[in-house]
């Protein structure tokens, strides 16, 4: 604990001297955070929308006219008994009609002037949730196109699927740049943390030759990078609470969780401690 | 028990600054290493404060071998060694308890008794009344007895001075030779490199000459006990 204490405060006294270099250190993390954050806090949302998407996703096959019933009950049968459907649920053709009246009440002259009722019967199957099962619902949708009294199948999944896909290689490459960032962030950490060594070279020359354990010499550097990483990763968390705020003005958006500020603020921490790790080997050669 | 065996340390192909040096210093023992610039003084106590490895040759305190030690033993064999250098190695921002304290802080030790130890040491160089001075509000004498305060302080069993009165005048220079018999008194081994031949003559113990990083005779131990002041 005293070695703790001890190094705590010297990163603290040090950061005072810092100054400037110590604010510029700061301001890099922070900026590679903010980036980080800023993909975090969209991805957390777009994956919501995409979320509520993928559970009201629908496949609606639809039946020939002149499918007997025996066709439907096969149909219907066959989708039930698939694990990856969570309801099916039989729309005829006056029901079809019905509701595009009430959904469309301003298109009721449209349908009142038609002779005869275009909409088909259909199946309308409701998939259980979860984007991983895109891939056996695609396969369900070409199966039951196969089967006899089929029309058409359309599969709403197949595009958000697509767009998940999208939504992944951004969310990849908001990584990579705020990876590329931070590595930055963590050289000018090391530089400002060499800068605080060389300015203390005498005390360390003779913690040196007193003895002074090793975790009394490096001790004080490593402290001093893991608060430089963690006030410039709390310093983004804010500018990104700023943006949350102003975005939800135009939006309705939600903020990052626990786990994900946890991850901002802990990685600003490592990358910062492991700046400074490397750098305080110094102190001692 | 410091003892050297056959060691020279080399800077360079051809420049040796110690060269197959085989010494003994007895525990409890003041010895002077004396020569002319060059002559391999402070090289040899760099090697024993570790600071520097020899070439070949074994240095030996104790019964450790130091060339064996792991880095972790060089910093508790540290703990056990003082030392006083000529240009003082004052910390300028801290003030004449924090130098001093600063030791057992960076030891770890508790606060409280961080600050008896260190006006203990402070009374006994005679600065406790300076306690909040600043290295550079000193005169060189007091900056000299702060260094040796400091290296007391952790109760070293060897104190190793280089030219600790090379910055002194003649009265100065007694005075801090007189606080290092006070230490040897209390059974701490001294080793005082200086070329100061007078003051050598006023302390009369033990003089071991070097020239070239040799040895070229050990000089019988002196017979004055003149009071110094």
């Amino acid at each position: 604990m005293i070695v703790i204490s001890y190094a705590f405060d010297e990163a603290i006294a040090s950061l005072r001297r810092s100054g400037r270099s110590a604010l510029i250190s700061i301001g890099t993390i922070a900026i590679a955070f903010i980036t980080l954050g800023g993909f975090l806090l969209i991805s957390v949302n777009v994956q919501d929308v995409l979320d509520r998407w993928l559970e009201a996703a629908e496949i609606s096959v639809y039946l020939q006219e002149t499918a007997a019933d025996a066709d439907r009950v096969a149909v219907e049968q066959f989708l039930r008994a698939r694990p990856e459907v969570a309801a099916v649920e039989f729309v005829s053709k006056e029901h079809a009609l019905q509701r595009f009246r009430t959904d469309f009440p301003e298109l009721a002259d449209v349908t009142g002037s038609l002779s005869q009722n275009p909409f088909p019967s259909a199946l309308e199957v409701r998939l259980r949730a979860g984007g991983d099962s895109t891939t056996s619902a695609e396969t369900l949708a070409k199966d039951v196109a196969q089967k006899s009294g089929v029309a058409d199948v359309q599969f709403d999944r197949t595009w958000l699927a697509r767009l998940l896909g999208v939504v992944s290689s951004a969310r990849l490459a908001g990584a990579v740049v705020a990876g590329i960032l931070m590595l930055g962030a963590a050289f000018t950490v090391g530089a400002v943390v060499r800068l605080s060594l060389y300015a203390r070279r005498d005390e360390l020359e003779i913690m040196a030759l007193v003895g002074a354990p090793f975790s009394y010499i490096r001790g004080p550097f490593v402290f001093e990078g893991l608060l430089l990483g963690g006030i410039g990763a709390a310093v983004a968390l804010m500018v990104v609470a700023v943006l949350y705020y102003f975005a939800g003005q135009y939006q309705p958006v939600r903020f990052l969780g626990y786990g994900e500020m946890a991850l901002m603020l802990i990685g600003g921490i490592v990358v910062g401690a492991a700046a400074g790790t490397l750098a305080s080997r110094a102190a001692h050669r | 028990m410091i003892e050297t065996i056959g060691v020279s340390k080399a800077y360079g192909r051809e420049e040796y600054a110690l060269q197959d040096l085989t010494l003994k210093v007895e525990k409890g023992e003041f010895v002077f290493l004396t020569g002319p610039s060059g002559a391999g003084k402070s090289t040899l106590l760099r090697l024993l404060l570790l600071q520097e490895r020899p070439t070949s040759g074994h240095v030996v305190v104790g019964d450790r071998d130091l060339s064996t030690l792991t880095p972790n033993e060089i910093q508790a064999y540290r703990r056990t060694v003082g030392f006083v250098f000529q240009d003082f190695k004052l910390i300028p921002t801290k003030t004449v308890f924090e130098n001093v304290a600063f030791v057992l802080r960076v030891l770890g030790q508790p606060v409280e008794q961080q600050r008896r130890r260190t006006y203990q040491v402070l009374k006994w160089v005679g600065l406790q009344h300076r306690h909040n001075a600043y290295p550079l509000e000193l005169s060189g004498g007091e900056q000299q007895r702060v260094a040796i305060a400091r290296a007391l302080v952790n109760e070293p069993h060897i104190m190793l001075a280089d030219e600790p009165t090379g910055n002194l005048d003649p009265d100065l220079s007694i005075e801090i030779m007189n606080l290092f018999r006070e230490i040897n008194a209390g059974g701490t081994t001294v080793l005082v490199a200086t070329h100061d031949r007078e003051l050598i003559k006023w302390v009369g113990r033990r003089v071991i000459p070097l020239d070239h990083g040799r040895i070229p005779g050990s000089a019988p131990a002196p017979s004055s006990t003149e009071p110094l002041l």
